[in-house]
């Protein structure tokens, strides 16, 4: 990042004015790390469940009593059948014994150390036992999906959609609010409502007109229905960088004006460097929307299978009639990767203001 | 929008106000400023004439005419019957209600959360504040559905909520999507995992705040609150005021997770029939085109007048630091 | 001045505007009026091969190991003769209904849209081609189909809407572990047959009878069933009995065959068997506790993916023969019973799938071309695909003989019970067209909801309020 005439400096830069850390904040900064981790914990607590469905097979996951990892009851084999084994509790001491005849009062066991030994009847009800588990994580649920829908392909599909739209997002998006928030022009006023007011018909409703029109178009079963409109902006982000730009004091702007600067020039080096977290935030807000779409790709490329994004694959594992929990989540792992990868590259965009004088917020 | 005039008093940041209203007829410098403004605006009104403007008013023209999908009766004019009938619609006055309540509830969270969030990420208190952002967004990518498959087991019978609550004491804790005293809760919850998007508005927003502020704060001696309720919530504001405004027209056109949760039924007891769920079956469920496009322009008219309001008010707390 | 540049914008987006509107307003209306074609017209001379769309799934069909056989299958019809060019979408079913809408509505309608049930064919009155002239240009045999078969698809003005591809007749699926470890005996395979207790009685095989058994086949944690003392209905790790939960008007149908509308056609009338079949399914869940709530059954450790019966945790399911697709998570021990009577009568609900031709098509001749490539070249690949059974009586042994080859199925499932079960199917259809199709469907599915979630309703009471609710939706 360039320094922007002086008065901010990018996110490297602050990293590390370190001071000494006196009792009262290091308290201050366990209790504030403390609570946030508790926090997240709950917060994410879902996503590690998603990931653990991930890993299991149906049966595991219908398992009676089963763990929340994935884990088969371990098996014996005897006489060419395969039995659960089980922790029995027996002369108080606990044996794992393998399930032969399950019954309401009492079940038969064999014992795999010694199965000739006959049968071991115990008393009770076998519901109440506990099997014996053991961790066995099937991770050929993400081959299965990457083979079942053509990964790779829909993965390239997925990655140009989104790569083409966000730089057309943020280029007419850029342009537009910087329109809006430095130039004085009769009926801006009432553009931007009418910008603003675009966003609030449903989108359900004006679907069946702008269909129309991209058909008459001859648009569908092409990426073009996705992509041409991200170069013409949208008012969810217009009006974003609209309200950031806003906040941007105009004196930068002034001087470079006084030093003979066009409006392009003054965007190119006042405004951008200025207004990069917010452009690093409608990035990545368009690359993950565009990301995550399923109805607009779904509904202009349903006829043209081989340009459709992971998502319309993956949608498939969740059929009405039938769902296969661990593909619908291990699609979704392999689908979060790259965001939040691009995410962690991007991230240093919000990080904490400009330290000059080291004060800090 | 125009000239916003702080009455808040925000201190140092009265040293930054700048511009004032002029009223000067457009000299040759003013249309080249206009000329510039238009031509930076174009690819937008490119976009809304060509994808916008057409279906927007076909969907108006929609309203006065009688089509369904089926068209058993030939297509004709009907003037205001689509409005008279929407008038007369028990569900529409409902489905609002319903809307309203559900508003109530989740805006104050879904503003004041990722705020919070965001402020303590920005603390300098906070270790590992990279870790942080990272694992607060990671969820944001989540696609909608599958995340909503997933809460629906944590909220579920067994799920990690209620064994929470049953080894934390609680005897009968509630059945979250079928309870319709808690289906909305349950819905806040759900929706809280998005919040990732308003963190890092919010966090773009707090970056942008100039650090002289915050210098002159402490020489003025503010101590923690004062900083935040005179400077940063004031600089934050245009940031606030756009998160309230989608807020806004997101909850006024939210039905996806009751649609995929509850089948678009409305369930539990009527709890779920929100405005734009009603629309939404109105229009693909029953197949009725022109009733379901008057019934979102009545969603349009609602959101016009909320945003209006909002907008009006604005003028009294949102500061633009750098408008003229 | 300031405003002349307002006013000039406005002018050139109005005149933009009108040019526009024109240009677009004309076309959709010239769209095939459709409706009247009862002549078809006469097909086109041998030109560029028409483009024909194969819309798929308003039922089964979008599952990943299903696509890759469908694209063969509109390949091989399309290098097989030059009329035109067969391409299947795949539309996942939760999406099809509003994406199908939105294509017909902006003139881009499919060709051909299945496979579909007689449901969907209904929530889409009045899309379909009348096939009736074609089938008698081109001399298609329906004799082929049992002739009750055939009447299923035709729907009253609107015609022969379809043909009949496959049936889905529904029976009693059952876990042969869960009566072995209760020591009990087995549901009856053949119809008419008793069922012998224990303790040597023998009894009519009928919905108290499974009511019966079901209480001894739902068990707690502790592994004490719903007869006994002390059995805690918080902890059930295993049900007794699971109804076909989907639809109310199938699950009524299991108890007895009918219609919502009474004879006029607009009042409402709900048969009394499914009054019985959804007061025993409401207190089997409330008051019994031997059907899961829906809570339970949504949870992931009960709703098998789908259907509880596959969470191997059901000891006896009612549903239809297309649940092959999924039955083996159930386990390798399940088989097939008859359909317990309700006063004395036998009912097994017949699901029914087909293809229709959309009546926009611009190449009808080219479509039924297609269509009976579906139904005669392709039917052994595609029913074997969908789980399906035949319509035609004759292809049926040799279908069964390769279903029950199927991977992690037991070795000896009863599949006569299949055949038998289709002498007694509902008539009239549970599907069947009614008034205001979709509203009526979705209010169903509403009442269904509520029961399921809520205990304490009073059945009388809500029987009642789904009445009128409907009456006023057919009234309106």
């Amino acid at each position: 990042m360039r320094v922007a005439g002086g008065l901010r400096t990018d996110g490297a830069a602050l990293e590390l004015p370190r001071r000494r850390i006196r009792p009262a904040e290091a308290g201050k900064s366990f209790a504030l790390t403390f609570l946030m981790v508790a926090i997240l914990a709950g917060f994410l607590s879902p996503l590690a469940q998603s990931f653990l469905t991930s890993l299991k097979t149906p049966e595991q996951i219908t398992q009676l009593k089963g763990p929340v990892y994935p884990a088969d009851p371990q098996k014996f084999e005897f006489e060419g059948k395969t039995y659960d084994v089980y922790q029995v509790p027996i002369d108080g001491t606990i044996r794992e014994l393998a399930l032969i005849r399950k019954g309401r009062q009492e079940s038969d066991f064999l014992d795999p150390a010694n199965p000739t030994a006959g049968p071991i009847t115990w008393q009770g009800s076998w519901r109440s036992l506990d099997p014996a588990w053991r961790f066995t994580p099937h991770f050929e649920n993400y081959t299965q999906v990457w083979d079942l829908i053509k990964f790779p392909r829909l993965l390239f599909n997925t990655l140009a959609i989104a790569i083409i739209g966000t730089i057309g997002t943020l280029v007419s998006c850029t342009l537009v609010a910087y329109g809006f928030a430095r130039f004085r022009f009769p009926g801006r006023g009432a553009m931007f409502t009418l910008l603003i007011a675009t966003v609030f018909l449903p989108g359900a409703v004006t679907l069946i007109p702008t269909y129309t029109i991209m058909v008459k178009l001859g648009w569908v079963g092409t990426w073009l229905p996705l992509l041409v409109p991200t170069f013409l902006a949208n008012a969810y982000d217009v009006f974003l960088l609209r309200q950031y730009l806003l906040t941007i004091p105009r004196e930068m702007d002034e001087a470079a004006a006084i030093d003979g600067a066009g409006p392009l020039r003054i965007l190119r080096s006042v405004i951008l460097p200025q207004a990069w977290p917010a452009i690093a935030a409608v990035g990545i807000f368009h690359f993950v929307y565009s990301w995550n779409d399923f109805f607009g790709p779904l509904i202009y490329l349903s006829g043209a299978q081989e340009l459709q994004p992971l998502q319309v694959g993956l949608a498939r594992f969740n059929g009405v009639y039938y769902q296969n929990p661990a593909f619908i989540q291990a699609g979704n792992m392999m689908t979060l990767i790259i965001p939040v990868l691009l995410f962690v590259v991007f991230q240093r965009a919000f990080v904490r203001g400009i330290v000059i004088t080291g004060v800090d917020k | 929008m125009t000239q916003p005039v702080p009455v808040i008093d925000t201190g140092p940041i009265s040293r930054l106000r700048r511009g004032r209203f002029r009223m000067t007829p457009l000299t040759p410098l003013a249309r080249r400023e206009a000329r510039w403004g238009l031509l930076f605006l174009s690819p937008w009104i490119l976009g809304f004439l060509a994808f916008t403007l057409l279906p927007l008013i076909a969907t108006f023209g929609f309203t006065f005419v009688n089509l369904t999908l089926n068209q058993k009766e030939p297509l004709a004019f009907v003037g205001l019957a689509n409005y008279q009938r929407m008038f007369a619609d028990q569900q529409v006055w409902e489905s609002l209600g319903v809307t309203l309540r559900f508003a109530a509830l989740v805006l104050p969270i879904s503003l004041i959360v990722p705020f919070a969030v965001a402020l303590a990420i920005n603390s300098r208190h906070l270790r590992g504040s990279r870790f942080f952002r990272v694992l607060f967004f990671l969820p944001y990518v989540v696609p909608f559905v599958a995340g909503l498959l997933i809460w629906q087991q944590v909220l579920g019978v067994g799920g990690w909520i209620n064994e929470g609550l049953r080894f934390l004491g609680v005897a009968d804790p509630p059945e979250w999507i079928h309870d319709p005293a808690w289906i909305h809760p349950a819905l806040v919850i759900v929706g809280i995992w998005g919040i990732g998007a308003g963190i890092i508005i919010n966090l773009a927003g707090l970056r942008g705040i100039p650090t002289e502020l915050y210098d002159a704060a402490r020489i003025d001696g503010a101590d923690a609150l004062g900083t935040l309720r005179h400077i940063t919530i004031p600089m934050m504001s245009p940031i606030i005021f756009y998160s309230l405004v989608l807020g806004v027209v997101e909850v006024f056109q939210y039905f996806l997770a009751p649609l995929v949760l509850l089948n678009g039924t409305g369930e539990p007891n009527g709890q779920t029939l929100f405005f734009n769920l009603h629309l939404y079956n109105t229009f693909f469920l029953f197949q009725e085109m022109s009733y379901g496009a008057t019934l979102a322009w009545l969603l349009f008219g609602v959101i016009l007048v909320v945003t209006l309001v909002l907008f009006r008010t604005s003028r009294r707390w949102v500061y633009y630091a750098g408008e003229r | 001045m300031r405003t002349r540049m307002t006013t000039r914008v406005a002018w050139l987006a109005i005149v933009a505007l009108i040019a526009g509107a024109c240009g677009t307003s004309a076309s959709p209306s010239v769209s095939p009026g459709g409706s009247a074609a009862s002549q078809p017209p006469v097909s086109a001379a041998p030109g560029p091969k028409a483009l024909l769309r194969w819309y798929c799934c308003l039922g089964t069909g979008e599952d990943p190991t299903q696509v890759p056989t469908e694209e063969k299958v509109a390949a091989d019809w399309s290098a097989s003769q030059d009329l035109g060019d067969l391409k299947i979408e795949i539309v996942t079913y939760d999406a099809a209904r509003a994406t199908l809408s939105t294509q017909i509505a902006s003139g881009n309608s499919p060709d051909i849209v299945g496979p579909v049930g007689l449901g969907g064919l209904a929530s889409f009155e009045g899309q379909w081609l009348d096939l009736t002239p074609y089938i008698a240009k081109t001399g298609f045999d329906l004799g082929q189909f049992p002739d009750e078969a055939v009447q299923t698809f035709n729907v009253g003005a609107q015609g022969q809407v379809g043909i009949p591809f496959a049936i889905y007749p529904s029976m009693v699926w059952y876990k042969r572990d869960m009566f072995d470890e209760a020591g009990l005996e087995y549901p009856p395979h053949e119809y008419g047959a008793t069922y012998k207790w224990p303790d040597g009685r023998e009894v009519e095989w009928n919905y108290d009878t499974v009511k019966e058994l079901a209480l001894k086949l739902t068990v707690d944690e502790s592994g004490k069933d719903a007869t006994e003392a002390g059995f805690d209905p918080e902890s059930i790790v295993q049900y007794g009995f699971e109804p076909q939960r989907d639809d109310l008007r199938g699950l009524g149908a299991y108890w007895g065959p009918g219609s919502l509308a009474a004879a006029d056609g607009t009042t409402v009338e709900i048969p009394a068997a499914w009054q019985d079949a959804w007061k025993y399914f409401y207190d089997g869940m409330w008051k019994d506790h031997f059907i899961m709530t829906g809570p339970v059954a949504e949870s992931e450790d009960f709703s098998g993916g789908g259907y509880t019966f596959f969470s191997g945790r059901v000891a006896m399911s009612l549903n239809f023969l297309w649940t092959t697709y999924g039955v083996a998570d159930a386990g390798t021990d399940w088989d097939l019973a008859a359909i317990p009577s309700h006063n004395g009568k036998v009912t097994s609900p017949l699901n029914t799938d087909t293809f229709g031709i959309h009546k926009d098509t611009k190449s009808p001749d080219a479509a039924f071309d297609a269509l009976t490539y579906l139904h005669e070249e392709a039917s052994d690949t595609l029913l074997q695909l969908y789980g399906a059974m035949p319509a035609r009586p004759e292809r049926q042994d040799a279908f069964f003989e390769t279903l029950a080859q199927t991977e992690g199925f037991p070795d000896e499932v009863d599949w006569q019970v299949v055949k038998d079960s289709a002498q007694y199917a509902d008539k009239p259809n549970f599907e069947a067209p009614v008034p205001k199709y979709n509203e009526t469907i979705n209010t169903l599915v509403k009442y269904r909801t509520k029961w399921v979630a809520t205990p304490g309703l009073n059945m009388d009471t809500e029987i009642e309020a789904l009445r009128a609710e409907l009456q006023a939706i057919w009234d309106s």
